[in-house]
């Protein structure tokens, strides 16, 4: 497995353990929630990890129950979608983009350098 | 007097009371024992072709979407609101992930299921509110039959195999006669009439009668020359139905076909003989574009030949709503499907030569009834009266000679017989 930033070194920000790699297989997502960041979404793309923000930017809705196609998260609400390595707003009703959080498997360990605010 | 109206005693005789065409308390009691009642036609399985599929259609008056939903099932629901009412589909068809309501945000998935709603925390306090029980309203009971797709709003409805009964043995003339199944040609036509929609149903229901007076200039239009008689030999056609579904026929093969003016369809329909033949046997394989028109009860209607399918949707007594889609085999050459698109077009669209033939008079009978001298005439339906025949290879109830009222008599008998029972236990078998 690699993660979308592979260089812990270059990594700046909070480092947080958020689940092991295993408990995440490809094409699934979990929902983690962590005191530095609140709800977190896990996603395990073809063996890369993202880390972004759970809650749906545009109304209160958690993405880990909605659907993962390739890199793109589709709220189970109201189907904005959202590219996971971006953060990007891909489609209405989302306007405003997800906060991403830079990822790495250490150990085995899911694990995410969390920076700027909680609301992401 | 209602219940003497219903009865429609002086049917077997051969008579029709004109109110059933009129008044409104019969309509509004259709579409609580017929329309609420019966399975209807709601789509073909092609118009559904993946998951998030939908399409968007009526059951009586109740607006109804159909969805594909993420197992391949296929789900149908009333498109309302369980919030305010509002339509959570506005949209005839197309592909989507669930439905937005446009009013407070409402948010249902393909299942049915409220997903979500705007200002989630209010509800969320609020302890009236249970998610579980505001999902979209499911229709009763959906299956399919080969290929086509029917749903009732009624649990108490027998299962649509026994609603169609022997029926399915005619439905096979067009639903079966090639390996690879049907589709619904792209696209869908909608126009409406202000007829009653019981009007239309009859006519394709047994109205064999009409076609060579209605439709003589339109027939000279598209094959140079008029419709040939049809009573002078009664041996080789005839009047079929069961349980009010009607199938009026001759087994000349191709004529409804040859009325589309098109050379490739009815070299299609030569070439694949030996083939029909050997699904459907001899006899029914000489139906698939015969001179012909069906009805299933209550308001799904179609004309072998032809290939257009529609529904006569009831927009109260006097206006029905005409929905219209042509079937194609799905395996058949795609210059005979466009063929087979561009003829109905020509022929069983509003602009068609044939179906403004039919509008014209279905409206006129339809408004006559408005005089109240008029509405105490009865009209004549008593062709065919001793017409009844056993046949050793055709189901149902069977009549010699298309140029008949017989199968016009059952629609009306079933019609009677469904306004007249509170429940399905009730309506004779």
């Amino acid at each position: 497995m690699s993660a979308d930033v592979t260089s812990a070194a270059e990594l700046k920000g909070c480092r947080v353990v958020l689940c092991a790699a295993d408990d995440v297989p490809a094409g699934r997502m979990l929902r983690v929630v962590v005191p530095e960041a609140g709800p977190l979404l896990v996603a395990n793309v073809d063996g890369t990890f993202h880390v972004t923000a759970d809650t749906c930017t545009h109304a209160e809705a958690s993405l880990s129950e909605g659907d993962l196609e390739g890199r793109t998260v589709v709220c189970p609400v109201h189907w904005a979608e959202f590219d996971l390595a971006t953060g990007a707003a891909l489609c209405f009703p989302a306007t405003r983009a997800l906060a991403v959080h830079p990822a790495a498997v250490e150990d085995g360990q899911v694990v995410a350098y969390i920076r700027g605010s909680r609301e992401g | 007097m209602k219940d003497d109206l219903l009865a429609l005693r002086d049917l077997d005789d051969g008579w029709l009371d004109r109110r059933v065409f009129w008044d409104r308390d019969v309509y509004e009691l259709e579409l609580e024992r017929i329309f609420a009642r019966c399975w209807l036609f709601v789509a073909h399985e092609s118009q559904l072709p993946k998951p998030g599929s939908f399409l968007t259609t009526w059951m009586g008056e109740d607006h109804v979407l159909v969805v594909r939903r993420r197992d391949g099932s296929i789900g149908a629901y009333l498109n309302s609101c369980p919030h305010r009412g509002n339509r959570v589909c506005t949209a005839e068809a197309g592909t989507a992930r669930g439905f937005v309501c446009n009013y407070h945000g409402w948010s249902f998935d393909l299942d049915g299921r409220l997903a979500g709603v705007h200002e989630s925390a209010a509800f969320g306090r609020e302890p009236t509110f249970d998610r579980s029980k505001l999902g979209l309203t499911p229709v009763a009971q959906l299956d399919t039959y080969k290929g086509l797709v029917f749903a009732t709003f009624d649990p108490d409805a027998p299962p649509l195999r026994d609603f169609l009964g022997d029926f399915a043995f005619y439905l096979d003339v067009m639903l079966d006669n090639d390996e690879g199944g049907t589709e619904f040609a792209g696209g869908s036509i909608t126009s409406v009439l202000d007829c009653n929609w019981k009007i239309a149903a009859e006519n394709f229901a047994g109205d064999a009668l009409h076609a060579g007076w209605t439709h003589a200039s339109g027939a000279e239009a598209m094959l140079g020359r008029g419709v040939a008689g049809l009573s002078g030999d009664d041996t080789e056609s005839y009047h079929v139905n069961v349980n009010g579904h009607c199938w009026e026929f001759n087994l000349d093969g191709v004529g409804n076909a040859a009325t589309l003016g098109d050379r490739r369809i009815i070299d299609y329909l030569r070439a694949n003989e030996a083939r029909f033949t050997e699904r459907l046997g001899p006899l029914r394989a000489k139906m698939v574009g015969s001179i012909s028109s069906v009805n299933v009860f209550p308001n799904f209607s179609f004309l072998p030949g032809q290939n257009t399918f529609r529904t006569w949707q009831p927009k109260g007594p006097h206006r029905t709503e005409l929905h219209t889609w042509v079937l194609v085999n799905r395996d058949a050459p795609e210059e005979v499907k466009d063929a087979w698109r561009k003829g109905a077009m020509m022929t069983f669209s509003p602009s068609g030569v044939f179906e403004m033939d039919d509008g014209e008079n279905w409206e006129l009978a339809t408004r006559a009834n408005q005089g109240v001298v008029t509405r105490r005439q009865r009209l004549y339906y008593g062709l065919g009266s001793d017409t009844a025949i056993e046949h050793p290879e055709l189901p149902g109830n069977v009549h010699r000679g298309q140029v008949n009222d017989a199968n016009q008599r059952a629609f009306y008998r079933r019609w009677s017989e469904l306004l007249r029972a509170g429940t399905w236990d009730e309506v004779p078998s």
